[in-house]
């Protein structure tokens, strides 16, 4: 008994000890980042760094006069949000049917869905760039649109799918004998039965959109399509050099209503990130 | 309401055969369970009356109509699932409403039918909850309310009562029973349960592997066997079912000697009750294995050779294990088997 | 305990008042007819075709643009790759350009750079998150842990790409950290180190991306039967004989699925190579992505970019069709 409990206490430092290194390990960089934010631009690159700087809202100040910030934020908003509807409209009956019908080839075309999520974006980065070149759509919140929604389409379609395997036959044939025919039942049984899944699907699906790097920096070459991501890479250059306290201040613009979303999804967000391959 | 027939109807899946020429004739009003071992057919039989499985060859006819190429949707069956299958995302009222939307029912006559049905089942203020809400026996009351709210033509319900609870179930079955007699409509009931079989029934179908094993009222059943699989499938402990040799009037087996009639000869399987055994007597010799009281009766457990032998005892009867015993038999009630397993019957 | 009294209770009370039930239940009848009984005319007998055809009706609009937008691509890059492409003039060149790019140092270099570099990281990333998983998952404080850990992965990469470029070159902050512990003496110049590059590169996908296993390892974990922990518990194992012998064989599937979609996403590494060192020094954290991007979009050879995607594209057609279709399969069963 005696040796059960020193057994556990020791565990115990062992266990915080870790759990609270690499908490520090996630925090620190971000609440130093944080304070980069709030500095003047001649406390930040510097010979010797500075760890308690004097506040300034120089980056807040740059950001609302000299950057079009709101209309990044614009583009960034459209492009994700029309992407993540697209995805919905073509995924929710795909994920239908791939779940909850036996047909020649299910297999086969639900892995071809799941293996384009596997295809780097610099592999169809030059015929996607002359794509929209062709059809004039480059440089256009539509092209981002249109890129966003099929890379996040197989993503959207497996987690909605593995969601659908869930909602029991019994449902559905319920429903069918109570006289509701395929699209109703898609309608009213398990659309409902399955809107945590759809969720979930949806805000991972935004997640990557709005950290999408590669297509965003090709197709948007002008400042008309900038999205925040690329907005910040490409206010980097220039003689002023790299602008980081503005940067900063941008990263965590985004990253609060991000965290509080993902917050609320927590309990479906490793089931998602896995394509429903692990339930969480 | 409407009677049913199935005309030689076969079901495979690739090379499993599911239901294997199976014909049954049901009668308007009539309450048929369907009755056997998991994965006897029994399902799939209902699920294509219901028009959820579609039959790879023969017929299926409700009310005199051919309704093969006719979807589930409307064939006017109402279904009744082991899993409740009550749509989680609407209130019990949205449920039960449910199929009176998709069948175009008049949206004024829905909240009266609705209150009437919720009522036969006594779940009346229970409506505005979720189906989460509610415990075992209330969700299989608002399926129950689902089903008959709109009337149809025949009921199914597939092992309805198994997630419930024995006392539970017993009340239900009461209810579902009355339900049906009252509301007069045809309904197939499908179970593994015999208890639920013997006392629901007009008449049991008794299924095995895809194959109508018998067809009979609940007392033809127990009484009169067709053969080795419904005399050792009905009855709890079922019939006894002890393999030996007939010859001159006598079937002998080891520990076992019985007067049998002259025309049973040769290896042959001798079928006998737990209940028409009885403690003394001399046709059975074996040693005690078990006694189990339960209160009314008392389980014995007889071991001959590597058989052991089901009796039921006086509720007082006691022995300890390992001891000799002599068993009798009562030999108006004996049955034989041929070896193929069909029953020997006396001629005419 | 009420709910069963009652429901007990529930077929007597319905026996003794069976005489108005009876009628309201043949009320019931007096209106069955308003149920509309569907005519024979409109019952609706679908052929058997029909229904066949009804799941690819279905998954054909997924299908099809997916197949625009990968397909369309890959024809593209394969007619693309046998051409030397000089703004807007294609001459035919054959297969010169895979002849001269499997001669390609640069290639070779990209490719190597991308397995050590997303090895190493993801390697480490699968240690932490197993490790923080083990010592997290039977935790009072998991939800408070898991939110903290999850917060790095939710920072836009490009972001994070900034953070740790001013951490390591521009703010000199790690040189600092390390001389103030004593580890150097003078400033570090991270870039000016084949070794040291790379780390800076994997310190940042290690830091961004441990939470995604950590993620899905800890739902693992916290998924698994405990009934099987405690019965180990009573047979005398310790926690980490526990996690060893028993934890660990059961979340293998896990495991694979995750570590494979991770080490998918590494592979495609450009965004911190192009905001941290763009290849530098000497090429030394050039990934095969931004090896693309460097030659069509800085070089224009698109000619020979599509070269560079075709066989990129055929590895990971390889990748998915072994590795990935046998994790997915284990992994959902």
């Amino acid at each position: 008994m005696a040796s059960v409990r020193r057994d556990r206490s020791e565990r115990l430092w062992l266990r915080y000890l870790i759990l609270g290194s690499w908490a520090i390990v996630c925090l620190a960089p971000m609440l130093w980042f944080l304070t980069i934010g709030f500095r003047p631009r001649t406390e930040i690159i510097v010979p010797h760094p500075i760890y308690w700087p004097s506040w300034s809202l120089d980056a807040w100040r740059l950001l609302v006069s000299d950057w079009p910030i709101a209309s990044y934020l614009r583009n960034s908003v459209v492009a994700v949000a029309g992407s993540v509807v697209i995805d919905l409209v073509l995924a929710i009956p795909a994920a239908y049917a791939l779940s909850r019908y036996e047909f020649r080839g299910r297999e086969d075309i639900g892995f071809y869905i799941l293996s384009t999520r596997m295809m780097a974006p610099a592999i169809v980065a030059v015929p996607i760039f002359f794509l929209f070149k062709n059809i004039g759509l480059l440089d256009t919140v539509w092209a981002l649109m249109l890129v966003y929604a099929a890379i996040n389409l197989s993503l959207v379609t497996w987690i909605i799918r593995s969601y659908m395997l869930d909602i029991p036959k019994e449902l559905e044939d319920a429903a069918r004998t109570d006289g509701a025919g395929d699209l109703t039942i898609l309608r009213e049984i398990i659309i409902p039965a399955c809107l945590p899944g759809i969720i979930t699907a949806a805000v991972i699906a935004a997640i990557f959109a709005i950290n999408e790097f590669l297509f965003t920096l090709l197709i948007a070459s002008t400042s008309k399509a900038y999205t925040m991501s690329v907005a910040l890479a490409n206010f980097t250059g220039g003689s002023d050099g790299i602008i980081y306290n503005a940067i900063a201040l941008v990263s965590f613009l985004a990253f609060v209503p991000i965290l509080i979303v993902v917050i609320l999804i927590q309990k479906h967000l490793s089931r998602g990130l896995t394509m429903g391959a692990v339930k969480g | 309401m409407a009677s049913i027939q199935l005309n030689n109807i076969v079901k495979r899946f690739g090379s499993f055969v599911g239901v294997e020429n199976m014909s049954l004739d049901i009668a308007d009003e009539e309450f048929l369970v369907l009755l056997g071992p998991s994965g006897c057919g029994k399902t799939t039989t209902m699920r294509m009356i219901a028009g959820l499985e579609h039959p790879t060859g023969g017929q299926i006819v409700i009310g005199g109509e051919v309704v093969n190429e006719i979807d589930a949707r409307d064939r006017d069956v109402a279904m009744v699932f082991q899993g409740y299958a009550l749509y989680p995302n609407m209130s019990i009222y949205d449920n039960i409403r449910f199929p009176l939307r998709m069948r175009k029912v008049p949206a004024d006559q829905h909240d009266r039918l609705i209150r009437r049905a919720a009522e036969m089942v006594e779940l009346g203020a229970f409506l505005d909850r979720k189906p989460g809400a509610l415990s075992g026996g209330q969700r299989q009351r608002a399926a129950l309310a689902r089903a008959v709210v709109r009337e149809p033509q025949v009921f199914l319900m597939d092992e309805p009562l198994s997630n419930l609870d024995a006392k539970l179930r017993a009340s239900m079955r009461v209810q579902i029973k009355h339900m049906q007699r009252q509301l007069k409509v045809t309904t197939v009931y499908v179970t593994h349960d015999q208890i639920e079989a013997m006392t629901l029934a007009d008449r049991i179908v008794i299924m095995n592997r895809g194959i109508i094993q018998q067809v009979g009222t609940p007392d033809e059943i127990y009484s009169d066997p067709a053969n080795t699989f419904v005399a050792g499938f009905i009855g709890s402990p079922p019939m006894n079912l002890l393999a030996g040799e007939a010859r001159d009037g006598i079937f002998r087996s080891e520990g076992i000697e019985v007067p049998c009639p002259r025309t049973v000869t040769g290896s042959v399987t001798l079928g006998i009750r737990p209940e028409d055994c009885t403690v003394g007597g001399g046709h059975l010799q074996g040693m005690v294995y078990g006694v189990e009281p339960t209160g009314d009766i008392t389980y014995l457990t007889v071991q001959t050779g590597k058989r052991a032998v089901e009796i039921k005892a006086a509720r007082d009867f006691r022995a300890p294990i390992d001891t000799p015993i002599s068993i009798g038999f009562d030999l108006s009630r004996l049955y034989f088997f041929s070896e193929n397993g069909e029953r020997i019957r006396r001629p005419a | 305990m009420r709910m069963s009294l009652r429901a007990c209770m529930w077929a007597p009370a319905r026996l003794c008042r069976s005489k108005p039930m009876a009628s309201s239940a043949h009320s019931i009848k007096a209106v069955a007819p308003a149920t509309a009984r569907p005519s024979t005319g409109t019952l609706r007998r679908r052929s058997p075709r029909m229904r066949s055809a009804f799941p690819y009706l279905l998954v054909a609009p997924a299908v099809l643009y997916l197949l625009a937008i990968t397909l369309y691509p890959g024809i593209f890059a394969i007619y693309q790759s046998l051409f030397v492409v000089r703004f807007v003039k294609w001459t035919w060149a054959g297969l010169d350009n895979y002849e001269r790019i499997l001669q390609d140092a640069e290639f070779w270099a990209a490719l190597w750079n991308t397995i050590i570099v997303g090895g190493l990281s993801l390697g480490l990333q699968t240690v932490i998150a197993l490790a923080l998983a083990y010592f997290a998952y039977r935790d009072p404080l998991i939800r408070g842990w898991r939110i903290i850990y999850l917060m790095p992965m939710l920072f836009m990469p490009s972001a994070v790409a900034f953070m740790w470029k001013l951490a390591f070159n521009d703010g000199r902050v790690i040189s600092d950290l390390l001389m103030t512990i004593g580890l150097t003496h003078g400033n570090v110049d991270w870039l000016a180190s084949v070794w040291l590059a790379r780390l800076t590169l994997i310190v940042a996908d290690v830091w961004q991306w441990t939470p995604f296993l950590f993620i899905i390892f800890v739902a693992a974990l916290q998924g698994q039967d405990q009934e099987i922990e405690e019965a180990a518990r009573l047979d005398g194992a310790s926690w980490p004989a526990i996690f060893w012998n028993i934890s660990l064989p059961m979340m293998r599937p896990v495991i694979v699925v995750a570590v494979t979609l991770r080490g998918i996403d590494i592979t495609t590494m450009f965004t911190n190579v192009y905001i941290m060192t763009q290849g530098s020094p000497g090429g030394a954290t050039e990934t095969m992505s931004f090896f693309i991007y460097r030659q069509g979009f800085r070089m224009f050879n698109f000619g020979y970019a599509s070269a560079a995607s075709v066989l990129m594209l055929a590895m990971t057609i390889l990748i998915a069709q072994t590795l990935v279709k046998r994790a997915f399969r284990s992994g959902r069963s």
